[in-house]
């Protein structure tokens, strides 16, 4: 199985080794060792929480610039919904698309219709799933990543249905490469995106396919442009050139953790934003406990998608100018209703392969020979402070501990039981400030 | 025979619903720990917490023995409570003594021993009213999937 590719990367150079990138880290994946942050990429799930944690910008997401884009003949923005309450009130849905087509897109999609095929698509999933519950929503792709790492025995409870955003870009090719007769590798597919963690779903889908996207563009990195353009036209009082895409309640809805709400609101159904909350409710359905409920809405991110690492406003003043646009609409419109007829039959929108396992590659040994190493770890664990002070490298005395027992790291790491390794960090961290 | 390669001993405190899942959520660590088969964690963890619950619902304290043998877990959960009167009827899926408090908890559901059953490759449970119940159950290493 190919290594697991990440949304982000680490830029050495930059990195000062602060320590807050591994404190930061839910799944205890940063080692920083000689000063310089570490990932251990299998136990790396893309939460992007490390990317919020770091001031010195060393890491940054894969995300493309505006710039590189350039070179398809043909550019489509995908907002995501996220995007329309990241604006000041003054700034309308309307004014946002036109904002996109004057940063170089050449269309803006109408993004809402793949939103209400998918999510009919999935509340028909539910009502006829037949295997074991509940069912996991699966379009935060850290809520994928985490279940192929750490629950691999509830991949099946995962939804096996497209995100909006692949079906849009499915669709974006054939409309367009149809309509303007370009080969489909010349059109862009972009997804404005509210975290680095889209990119995964996109450069490595979780289920092994293709993605029909062509990259992702942070809500951040278009954030002024997109801005400046919206300001300029209410200066001279343009006239929007663009189509009034943010019609229904229903795509807006998607953009906070209650996307499916209306659509499920007949089955036992929770949210659970936050990846700790996530991790703690997997592991009850794993005991079996949950059983009554059917469906699990899970964002790795508090609050859900409207407090990704890539957005710009503040979760809870978003989710406000959200629900100040959603209570303006209905809950859908005739054009949507027109699309959704002749399209959902048309389509298919079930992931063609299964979502595997990506076990953790773990202790290397028989079983014999892991318990050993296990064995060894608790023993050194039992001579460490258990402070987690993270000055040996590791966010705790049991990552230590694991890292000694196998080979990576030395007990004399720990200032508690080297004073070398204090004065070592005393030299390092004067040097570096 | 078996070799035996790890034993963990936790108590488990009756009534408890504060803590109910800890010491399963344990034994998963450290299964996870030692690279164990998927399949084969989530049949123990299931053994686990039910066997867990019960002692908490019904019992005044007990220990739960977990053992790793080069072919499979055991897990032994031993009380000091009230014992099982009718040990069939309480193996019949949906038959339940839990309170309606137990039930409002999420709880009670009559799915415990069933699911311990269902769970294990070998399982028995010795059980004296009065005193308390043993239930004792192993899965294999290598037959799930």
């Amino acid at each position: 199985m190919s290594e697991l590719r990440h949304g982000f990367r680490l830029e050495h150079e930059r990195c000062d080794g602060c320590l807050a990138c591994m404190r930061s880290c839910p799944t205890f994946a940063i080692r920083v060792w000689n000063g310089k942050a570490r990932l251990l990429t299998d136990l790396c799930i893309d939460c992007g929480w490390c990317l919020k944690a770091c001031s010195r910008g060393a890491i940054a997401a894969t995300t493309r610039s505006l710039s590189e884009i350039g070179r398809f003949a043909f550019k489509v923005a995908v907002p995501s919904p996220v995007l329309f309450g990241q604006f000041p009130a003054a700034v309308t849905p309307d004014d946002i698309v036109d904002g996109l087509l004057a940063a170089g897109f050449d269309a803006v999609w109408d993004y809402g219709i793949d939103i209400a095929l998918v999510a009919r698509a999935v509340a028909s999933y539910v009502e006829t799933w037949r295997g074991p519950r509940p069912l996991v929503s699966s379009t935060c792709p850290v809520i994928v990543r985490l279940a192929q790492v750490s629950y691999p025995s509830m991949l099946e409870q995962l939804v096996h249905i497209h995100p909006p955003r692949e079906i849009a870009g499915r669709e974006i090719k054939r409309r367009y490469s149809a309509e303007l007769g370009l080969p489909p590798e010349e059109i862009a597919a972009i997804y404005i995106t509210p975290c680095q963690a889209r990119i995964i779903s996109i450069i490595q889908p979780a289920e092994g396919g293709k993605s029909h996207l062509d990259g992702a563009i942070g809500i951040g990195e278009i954030y002024n442009t997109v801005l400046a353009a919206a300001r300029s036209k209410s200066r001279t009082v343009g006239v929007s050139g663009a189509r009034h895409l943010v019609r229904t309640a229903d795509m807006l809805r998607w953009s906070t953790s209650e996307a499916l709400s209306r659509h499920l609101f007949r089955h036992r159904y929770l949210t659970v934003t936050g990846l700790t909350n996530v991790i703690q409710v997997f592991d009850d359905v794993e005991k079996g406990k949950l059983r009554n409920i059917e469906f699990l809405e899970c964002y790795a991110c508090w609050g859900g998608c409207l407090s990704g690492n890539l957005t710009v406003d503040n979760l809870y003043v978003s989710l406000t100018k959200l629900h100040k646009l959603i209570s303006d609409l209905s809950e859908t419109d005739s054009a949507t209703e027109a699309e959704i007829a002749r399209r959902y039959p048309a389509e298919d929108y079930a992931l063609e392969r299964p979502i595997r396992p990506r076990p953790l590659a773990g202790i290397p040994g028989d079983l014999r020979e892991r318990v050993r190493k296990v064995n060894e770890a608790e023993a050194i664990l039992a001579t460490l402070p258990g402070l987690d002070c993270g000055l040996c490298g590791a966010p705790n005395c049991r990552c230590l501990a694991r890292d000694v027992s196998t080979g990576d790291a030395s007990r004399a790491d720990c200032v508690f039981l080297s004073t070398e390794r204090l004065e070592e960090l005393k030299r390092f961290y004067q040097r570096s400030r | 025979m078996a070799e035996e390669l790890f034993r963990r001993s936790f108590k488990i405190h009756g009534r408890d619903f504060d803590k109910a899942g800890e010491t399963s959520t344990e034994i998963k660590a450290i299964l996870k720990s030692l690279s164990i088969d998927a399949g084969v964690i989530r049949h123990a963890v299931v053994v686990a917490f039910e066997a867990e619950m019960n002692v908490v619902m019904y019992a005044d304290e007990g220990t739960m023995t977990f053992v790793l043998t080069d072919e499979a877990i055991g897990i032994e959960v031993a009380d000091v409570g009230p014992g099982i009167p009718d040990l069939e009827l309480a193996m019949q899926e949906g038959y339940s003594t839990a309170s309606d408090e137990m039930r409002e908890l999420g709880f009670g559901f009559g799915m415990g021993l069933p699911n311990i059953k269902r769970n294990s490759d070998t399982l028995s449970i010795t059980t004296e009213v009065g005193k308390g119940t043993t239930v004792s159950s192993h899965i294999l290493l290598d037959s799930h999937e």
